[in-house]
This record gives structure tokens, sequence and C-alpha cells, in this order.
């Protein structure tokens, strides 16, 4: 358990430095550029390690619904945005926007879905990071 | 160098729309993941994605290098490096969400760690990018949403 709780933070730490290093990438190319290297490099090694791992085209491999496979298009806008953000609002500004953003769609899309049995703590949740939000904005010390 | 940029409106809509993609991004690829595995499901989204930045680039008429060739001037190599963190990632998360901390657990700590990292990322300015001091009211944002997103997390599972 220790070591599941670690290796979820360490999780985390990596979205954010993985971040991190494609908005340094992203200043001295273009943000796209970036987003292209992260792709093309995660792919490699995920190639790899599905080489040496085993599993890397399972069974049922293109029996998920065909808009199911748009995940990576969607990534690549996701980590190009990432990348342009973070060098103008910060990290942690970027990280709580994109988290912030994240929470509340996942809400709406669970309502949507028809899922509303949580509302009370959803509703309050989304309160409480839209407050966040605002603050962000305010002018002034 | 030391930036105090505080988000405007529009930055604040871009990062709120780009967690909007990421909640479709990790149910599409979750999808692909139900019906293969979770490697699988990670492998396939970076080789699409490759195919379509590359679609992208040649739309916008940008290349993957400033420069003709070679890496763009002043860019360390590890620079180019932040896919492998994306694809480690892959593999912590797929590991804990089959732990006892299940998909909340591993939720909850995944934004405790990039919370902890991105505050020392503005306050050093690792890797590169410019030093931003929190103040006490960037504290406070990210408290409430955090807060805020533990609730949805929790009251959920």
């Amino acid at each position: 358990m220790t070591i599941a709780v670690l290796l979820a933070l360490f999780a985390g730490v990596l979205v954010a430095l993985s971040r991190q290093i494609n908005a340094r990438l992203a200043l001295s190319t273009t943000a796209l550029a970036a987003s292209f290297w992260n792709h093309i490099v995660g792919f490699v090694v995920l190639t790899i390690l599905g080489l040496v791992l085993g599993g890397l085209w399972p069974e049922g491999a293109l029996s998920a619904p065909w808009y199911a496979y748009l995940g990576g298009t969607l990534g690549v806008i996701f980590v190009a945005s990432g990348s342009w953000l973070i060098a103008r609002i910060g990290a942690i500004n970027t990280a709580m926007l994109v988290i912030g953003g994240q929470m509340i769609s996942g809400v709406l899309l669970d309502l949507l879905g028809g899922a509303d049995d949580n509302f009370v703590y959803s509703a309050l949740g989304v309160a409480l990071i839209i407050a966040g939000m605002a603050l962000t904005q305010r002018r002034g010390e | 160098m030391t930036v105090s940029t505080r988000p405007s409106p529009l930055h604040l809509l871009l990062a709120f729309a780009s967690g909007g993609l990421l909640t479709l991004m990790v149910d599409f690829n979750g999808l692909v993941a139900l019906h293969g595995n979770a490697l699988y499901s990670s492998w396939v989204a970076h080789g699409t994605g490759t195919v379509a930045a590359i679609l992208f680039l040649a739309l916008m008429r940008q290349r993957p290098f400033p420069a003709k060739g070679g890496a763009a001037p002043g860019t360390p190599l590890w620079a180019y490096l932040g896919g492998v963190s994306g694809a480690v990632t892959v593999m912590l998360t797929s590991t804990t969400v089959n732990s006892p901390l299940a998909l909340s657990g591993t939720l909850a700590l995944g934004l405790g760690g990039q919370v902890v990292f991105s505050l020392a990322a503005d306050r050093w300015g690792l890797l590169g990018l410019p030093r931003r001091m929190p103040k006490p009211r960037d504290f406070a944002a990210v408290g409430l949403i955090f807060a805020g997103s533990m609730i949805i997390i929790f009251g959920r599972s």
C-alpha cells in the first residue's frame, strides 16, 4: 500500500515534469513541435516496453468504437496547449486551471450520462473549484 | 528571470477547455484499454498522436525543428524527452488503479504530486522556465481547487 501511494504520487510528479520539459522545448521551437516530439518519443519508449513485456497487440485490439481511437489526436492538442500556457502563466496556474476544467467537465459528463446520485458532493466540489479559479483572476494583491 | 503574470480570461478559458479535452481523452483511451490493455491504449494514443501532430504541423506550415535539420539552437537534448515521462506515467497509474488505491486514490495522489512539483517548478524556475514566486493568494486558489477536486473524486467512489 505504501509503495502504491508513492507510485501514485510519483505519477503526478511525472505529469507535471513532462509538461515542464515540453514547455522548455516549446520555448525554442513551437508548442505544436513540442507536442510532436512528446508523442514520437513516447511512442518509441512504449514500443520498446511493449516488445519487452508483451501485450502490444492484444486480442480485441481494434474492437473499440472508432471514436475511441481519437484519444491520441486530442492528446496532441492537450500537450500543445499545456506547453503554450505554462510559459505564460506558470506551472501551478496551468496545473490548477487544467485540473479545474477536467473535474468540472467530468461532472458534466457524468450528469449527461444520467449518473446524478452524487449530485450534492459534485455541486459543492464544482463551487469550490469555480471560487478558486475566480481567485486567480482577481487583480492586485 | 522572474515573472508575475496572472492568467488572463483567455488563459483561463484555454486551460479550462484543455481540461475538458483531457476528460474526453481519458474516457476514449480508457475505452481502448478496456478492449485491449493499458499499455496498448497508450501505445496507440502516442502512435496516432504522432501522425496527427505531423498533419497539424504540415497544415500550419511549421517544422518540428525550426532550423534546417538538427536540434533548435540552445535546446538541451533532455528537452526532447518529455514523452519518456509521459510513457512511464501510464505504467505507474495502470499499476496503482489496480491496487487498493483504486481510481479515486490514484487521481487524488496524482493531483497532490502535480501540485507539489508545479509549486517547486515555479518557485525555482525548474528546467529552464521562468521563476514565479507563489503568493498567498495562489496558495488559496490551489487550496480551493484541490479541496473541490477531492470532494468530487471521493464523492463519486
